[in-house]
């Protein structure tokens, strides 16, 4: 018993020495990348807030205007056609996008050999989104020469839309080059997700007589759903930050389709040096953002089974 | 003791690593055995850039102690914001170029030394006076000049000589031009003709260039007293309502939206349309074609046939108010901006120079017949309005609603009232 309330003090202290030299270590790693978090996020999106309620052309002074960037924005119908083309983007490209995802994650994870094919599917995501947007420009070209129109023309004798020019189609060829891009990564995601389905539990469903598609809809599908719920999340938020595809494929200043609330953002700060509105255009997407992901969140309470 | 070295060696690779270029990042930087750096920017393919290659190696054997760093950007959407960011930080080149829709802003916002008494003194080889007033533009504010013009491109109209035949048109544009009868009307009755030919009249860039030469040919103008009147002056909302017609039906073509695989070179070399608004850049582009003797230029036509002054593109060269090199920095602008400089560099190319006693590069291949006409429309012509392009954008979102207009996505009426608004709200 001696012996033992003798040893505590040097036990206590050798324990207080290694706390504290855990706590340099942690300082001497993590140092660096909390300081590029603040210089680079920290500071930039607080300032960003700061310049929504003023007016800044870059250069000269800056001007308190309180609410009157958020209320020029709100009114702007640019603006709501930008909110609008953004949200359409993502109702196409969420919903369908991952579906087909899913299928073919689905396909994959029961065929031998799927290694192949994952790497054909994921290609696009390693592939520049400048060289994706470039090369979809080729097919989705309105005249006689482009890949998509000839082959309607010639294979159903379908005249097809200007998919880039008309800004009634425009937002669907986004959304199809935006599927076709991100598809691999979905992809991936979701075979990482049915691999983590014990298959005892499929097995027992099997004994019990259950057909593939049962299985499918009854174990697959509820035991899927919490990596459903966050690619749901990653391609929401995604879609409503789209810009540089949209940029490369057709420009929006002269196809008020492809507006986007980013491309917004863009134009009023780097083309119109209007920085201030631009920070509160870059809110408000910002706030539609979580206001969206907070209705996923609600959702998720019903729709996610997190139990095995 | 491990440990303090592990950490020392750390330290000295981070140091490494974030110490770069020696500096590379501000304004004038020197270099080795007493050199000094002077970074320049401009935008341009690297075609573009090839053209500065013989400047730049005569300017070193010139001035061995200035080494000239050129920083390009291809695409002219991304240079301005990348200069903004430039200035803002304080990491913008000692020299750069300005395009005419933004050097007002940068005028306005004090980034940018005026030039005058450098222009006018003993070392200045581009003096104020060897310019022509009218492509200052923006970059003379209160009689000071802030940016030299570095060439420029006066918009002209080329016409297809066999087209033209082809709709049954006999006259000459260019030899009605001389006779002073190269009136508005005879204009609009080629683009006609040619429409019931089955052609087009003519393609334009939507762009300032056309549209305001249009607007002065009517006798219309665009801004009165600081005040835009486009949309209120009864001629110039005649030539809008001209020009909206004719997109419409067809007589005119919008380049900019035409496909990449027919755009207007295209057209116009397989002549199927009469009139190509351009600059001398054109040349290059008929090139391709090789029926070089098919084509000619005139001006924009008048209400009267007498010559009237047509829009010309121009950017300019600045010098960073922030340089740490003021003295090299005006050495590379006044060589690059002279006379020397722009034969040197303007030799083969698709510009116009800006500086009076380099005429020949316009004139020594004879082509087009009448290239007088570039130089004229020059001599006379006038850059974009300075109240437009002191507003950073108001040229890019004028163009852009204007062309609501002649798609007839806006009706006409509709959308003058919403341009006139446009302007205002830009203008605060």
């Amino acid at each position: 018993m001696a012996i033992l309330t003798e040893a505590r003090p040097q036990v206590a202290r050798r324990a207080k020495g290694v706390r504290n030299r855990d706590g340099w270590w942690a300082a001497f790693f993590l140092g660096p990348q909390l300081t590029l978090l603040a210089v680079f996020l920290v500071f930039p999106l607080g300032f960003a807030v700061v310049l929504a309620f003023m007016r800044w052309d870059g250069l000269g002074q800056k001007e308190w205007v309180g609410l009157d960037n958020f209320a020029a924005q709100l009114s702007d119908p640019e603006f709501g056609l930008a909110v609008w083309n953004t949200v359409k983007l993502a109702l196409l490209t969420a919903p369908f996008g991952l579906a087909l995802a899913l299928l073919i994650a689905v396909a994959l994870n029961s065929v031998k050999g799927g290694g192949f094919y994952r790497v054909l599917y994921f290609m696009p995501v390693v592939t520049s989104s400048v060289a994706v947007a470039l090369m979809w420009q080729i097919i989705l070209a309105g005249d006689e020469h482009g890949v998509l129109n000839a082959s309607l023309e010639r294979w159903f004798g379908i005249t097809g839309p200007d998919w880039l020019g008309d800004p009634g189609w425009v937002i669907v060829a986004i959304a199809v080059v935006t599927i076709w891009s991100s598809l691999g990564l979905n992809v991936v995601i979701f075979l990482a997700g049915l691999q983590t389905i014990p298959p005892q539990i499929v097995e027992a469903a099997r004994m019990d007589g259950a057909g593939s598609l049962r299985i499918f809809r009854s174990v697959t599908l509820p035991l899927l759903s919490p990596t459903i719920f966050f690619s749901t999340v990653v391609a929401v938020i995604s879609s409503f930050q789209a810009f540089d595809q949209i940029y490369v494929l057709v420009n929006p200043k002269y196809n008020d389709g492809a507006r986007t609330i980013v491309y917004q953002v863009y134009e009023l700060g780097f083309q119109d040096f209007q920085f201030g509105m631009s920070s509160a255009a870059a809110l408000i997407l910002l706030v539609l953002t979580l206001l969206v992901t907070l209705v996923q969140f609600a959702a998720q309470k019903r729709l996610v089974h997190y139990d095995t | 003791m491990k440990r303090a070295l592990a950490i020392l060696g750390v330290l000295a690779l981070a140091t490494t690593a974030c110490s770069g270029s020696g500096g590379g990042n501000v304004p004038g930087t020197s270099g080795g055995q007493g050199q000094v750096t002077v970074r320049w920017s401009t935008w341009g393919s690297a075609e573009d850039l090839k053209l500065y290659e013989k400047f730049t190696d005569d300017f070193h054997k010139r001035h061995p102690g200035i080494r000239l760093k050129l920083e390009s950007v291809a695409d002219y959407e991304d240079y301005h914001p990348k200069l903004l960011a430039q200035l803002t930080s304080k990491t913008a080149p000692d020299v750069f170029f300005v395009g005419d829709d933004y050097i007002g802003k940068f005028v306005s916002a004090g980034v940018i030394t005026p030039l005058d008494d450098q222009l006018s003194g003993p070392e200045s080889k581009s003096k104020p006076e060897d310019f022509f007033e009218g492509i200052y533009g923006g970059a003379k504010r209160d009689g000071k000049i802030y940016g030299v013009p570095n060439d420029t491109n006066p918009e002209v109209l080329w016409f297809d000589k066999q087209a033209l035949k082809d709709a049954g048109i006999t006259e000459d544009p260019a030899a009605l031009h001389e006779a002073k009868q190269w009136t508005m009307a005879k204009y609009l009755e080629m683009n006609a003709k040619l429409k019931t030919a089955g052609k087009a009249g003519s393609i334009f860039w939507n762009w300032y260039g056309s549209t305001y030469s249009m607007i002065n040919g009517f006798g219309g103008k665009v801004w009165d007293g600081g005040k835009f009147v486009a949309t209120t002056d009864a001629k110039s909302r005649e030539a809008l309502q001209t020009l909206a017609k004719g997109y419409q039906d067809k007589t005119f073509l919008s380049a900019d939206t035409l496909p990449d695989s027919n755009g207007p070179s295209t057209q116009f070399l397989k002549h199927k349309v009469g009139f190509y608004a351009g600059g001398r850049w054109v040349i290059d582009s008929l090139k391709k074609g090789g029926e070089l003797d098919n084509y000619d230029i005139v001006p924009f036509p008048s209400q009267t046939g007498e010559p009237m002054p047509g829009a010309v593109a121009a950017s300019y060269l600045s010098i960073n108010k922030d340089t740490k090199l003021p003295k090299e920095a005006f050495t590379f602008l006044t060589e690059f901006v002279g006379k020397d400089g722009q034969l040197l560099r303007l030799k083969g190319g698709g510009a116009v120079p800006s500086v009076k006693g380099a005429e020949q590069v316009v004139l020594e291949d004879k082509y087009p017949a009448h290239a007088q006409t570039f130089l004229d429309v020059r001599d006379t012509g006038f850059a974009n309005y300075a109240e437009e392009v002191s507003v950073p954008g108001l040229t890019a979102a004028i163009n852009e609603h204007l062309m609501k207009v002649w798609t007839g996505k806006v009706g006409f009426d509709e959308g003058m009232t919403e341009l006139q608004k446009l302007v205002e709200s830009k203008l605060g």
